[in-house]
């Protein structure tokens, strides 16, 4: 190969690199730039060292709040979340009778999941008069304020993201189905039940694809924004202000920049520490194939 | 020979009317109505000066970031509606956005009045031009009024006793008011500005004019009519999902039978009603001593052109076709309120293309007396401090008095901000 083919590839990628440098690497340093400084977007970024993060460190008590908020709402949706999906593989990967039918509808609500439209829609579902309410004041209960109370608020919130569960079910039904069916019989023939089986054969062996999902979900979650803007705008009393809102109200709302970039930055950095802390932790339960040590 | 000379003639003007047609962009945010109309006049208005006019619309919701983006980038359309009070976030030296005065050659500007150049203008330039002037005004709805046997309010205190009766005659379901985050907090002010004769922040020397007590005994007035049943306690309206009071059922249903909104959303408010049920404007309400009406009012929106335009002038021209002149103006209509300029209030007055009941709000808001509001009101840091501290109020978190304290502390920070 020579002449102009040996830059084929790199024309083939350009258009990659060049995006990725304008719309991620640039913004990515120039956000770590305008942490530094006090910049309302119409006028040029003043430079004011470590001033944002003392605030924020400091005397910002809406951060302080809206911090908690989001480790509270990270930290409930992630387990909630991979093990309701995990649950729903190990069941469509039984032989049923019209499985694909099965596992196409479980996987709808990711497509539709993200979309306004369904943000929308659960406001109405969990509103006062709702279908919710309805039901539960039908089975003869009292209804419940999903939105005014502080403490049922973010738990709707978490559950539009757990109902978006397809994508991690996929993941997890493909790691179920690569799983050697030898080691099942040859567990089955020693004697192992259903959930023996699952316990310790079935789990061990899909760790890497766990691992995969939770860190997935987690960045996910830290991100979440268009549920709580749209169905309680980070109401009642900041109970669903989660940082993303907060990051966006204070670039877009206040015209903050720096400070908001200084945010971003802290949940920049708390997401890879947590992301560290689970490769770290990984070598103690994440079993790879071929690996000596399993 | 003649006929050539004329068929060049003519060949010259036609090359130099195309030599001047621009290409230019307007950006607005409304609903559909508004929409329609403002697409239409854009097409009359341009093939009357001979420019082509994008439009650039969205709804109200995420405009203000999508126009500050583009302001900081320089991507702005030529021609921008903008709501007043972010004339001092864009152009607080009245350098952000080009000065109408520049362009008074083209923009025939004695159709405002010397108030209204003033609420358009920033250090002296002409940023905005006033399309309508906007109130806000109290609206009853006179059916579930009647149906209560009581006569509409004309003070605080019929409103606040008409709580109970509304419970016992109609049901725990029927309120005589409405009033939740930005409505409480506007009602709150408008209670305190009546008493003290003065607005919360002073335009004249942008600072904070009631004490922590006059503050505090507006939160505590909050609260009375949520204790008297004459507004849904914040909680029960988070409920419902916050949804916006022309979408909530009970305002259809005649449940809720009065609010307090900008003259401008007679048609929003009143179109979902169920029929046979009748809206009404009344005074502002009055209380015991008051020093002031406090009407809110202001220029609900202004059009500006951009500072980095091509084609100044020919935005001037459209600027000028859609306010003043009768092909524009008749194709926008009312779909702005009742328009700022005299010469096209008076064409659509002429021509019954606004109804009895705008200009009756119109005039109610014109009319009515208040100190001058201070653009800071609208900022958003101002806005949450007020709505944020209520709230946790409403809730029970904090007493009247702390959220006195932390309103002040906010809003001063927010003003401290804005000086520096």
């Amino acid at each position: 190969m020579g002449g102009d083919s040996k830059y084929l590839g790199l024309w083939y990628v350009a258009p990659y690199v060049i995006g990725l440098l304008l719309f991620t690497a640039f913004p990515f340093v120039a956000s770590f730039f305008l942490s530094f400084t006090d910049y309302d977007l119409l006028s040029r970024p003043e430079w004011v060292g470590t001033k944002n993060y003392e605030k924020l460190f400091t005397r910002d008590r809406t951060f302080d709040k809206s911090l908690k908020v989001t480790l509270i709402y990270v930290f409930t949706t992630v387990p909630l979340k991979l093990t309701f999906a995990l649950f729903i593989a190990v069941v469509l990967n039984y032989r049923l009778k019209a499985i694909n039918l099965f596992r196409t509808a479980y996987y709808v609500p990711s497509i539709l999941g993200g979309s306004i439209a369904i943000a929308v829609l659960w406001r109405y579902i969990f509103a006062d008069t709702g279908l919710v309410n309805m039901v539960i004041t039908g089975l003869g209960g009292e209804p419940v304020n999903w939105f005014g109370e502080p403490s049922n608020a973010l738990f709707t919130i978490t559950l539009l993201r757990c109902w978006q569960f397809g994508s991690a079910m996929v993941i997890f039904l493909a790691a179920l189905q690569s799983v050697d069916k030898s080691l099942y019989e040859a567990a089955a023939i020693d004697g192992a039940g259903p959930w023996r089986i699952f316990r310790h054969v079935t789990l061990p062996l899909i760790t890497p694809v766990i691992f995969f999902n939770l860190i997935m979900q987690t960045v996910q979650a830290f991100q979440e924004f268009n549920g709580p803007y749209i169905i309680t705008q980070g109401g009642p009393l900041k109970s669903t202000y989660l940082l993303p809102l907060y990051i966006y109200d204070e670039a877009f709302k206040s015209f903050d920049m720096g400070y908001a970039s200084a945010i971003a930055w802290v949940l920049f950095a708390i997401i890879m520490v947590l992301t560290l802390i689970a490769f770290w932790s990984s070598k103690k339960w994440v079993y790879y194939a071929g690996d000596k040590r399993s | 020979m003649k006929l050539s000379l004329l068929s060049l003639a003519l060949a010259t003007t036609a090359l130099a009317t195309n030599a001047s047609a621009a290409d230019l962009r307007m950006s607005w945010w409304g609903g559909d109505s508004r929409h329609l109309a403002t697409q239409e006049a854009l097409k009359v208005c341009g093939e009357k000066h001979g420019h082509t006019i994008s439009p650039e619309f969205t709804g109200w919701s995420g405009h203000f970031e999508k126009l500050t983006t583009q302001i900081a980038g320089g991507t702005e359309a030529d021609i921008m509606q903008v709501n007043w009070p972010w004339l001092s976030i864009y152009s607080a030296n009245g350098d952000g956005l080009a000065d109408l005065k520049e362009l008074s050659g083209i923009i025939d500007l004695s159709n405002w009045d010397e108030a209204q150049i003033e609420a358009g203008s920033m250090a002296g330039k002409l940023n905005g031009l006033p399309v309508s002037t906007t109130g806000r005004l109290f609206v009853f709805n006179k059916t579930t009024w009647e149906k209560a046997g009581l006569e509409l309010p004309k003070t605080w205190e019929d409103l606040i006793a008409a709580g109970p009766v509304f419970q016992e005659k109609l049901g725990e379901d029927y309120y005589p008011f409405e009033a939740a985050a930005l409505d409480a907090s506007l009602i709150m002010t408008l209670y305190g500005t009546q008493k003290t004769g003065k607005p919360l922040i002073d335009p004249a020397t942008n600072e904070i004019a009631w004490t922590k007590e006059e503050l505090t005994e507006a939160i505590e007035f909050y609260q009375k009519l949520v204790d008297n049943h004459v507004i849904i306690p914040w909680k029960q309206v988070a409920a419902a999902g916050n949804v916006p009071l022309q979408e909530n059922p009970n305002w259809a249903a005649g449940k809720i039978a009065g609010t307090y909104q900008w003259d401008s959303t007679y048609f929003k408010i009143s179109d979902p009603l169920q029929e046979g049920q009748e809206l009404v404007y009344t005074d502002l309400l009055s209380q015991d001593g008051e020093k002031t009406p406090g009407i809110y009012r202001k220029a609900s929106m202004v059009f500006s052109i951009s500072k980095n335009s091509a084609n100044k002038e020919a935005a001037a021209q459209i600027v000028n076709c859609l306010l003043n002149e009768p092909e524009g103006v008749s194709a926008l209509g009312s779909t702005r309120g009742v328009p700022a300029s005299t010469t096209a209030r008076q064409q659509l007055i002429d021509a019954g293309d606004i109804e009895p009941m705008q200009i009756e709000a119109q005039d109610r808001v014109i009319n009515a007396k208040g100190p001058g509001i201070h653009p800071m009101m609208e900022h958003p840091d101002v806005r949450s401090a007020l709505q944020d501290n209520l709230e946790l109020f409403a809730y029970g978190e904090i007493d009247a008095a702390t959220a006195a304290d932390e309103m002040i502390y906010a809003i001063e920070e927010a003003l401290e901000d804005v000086r520096s």
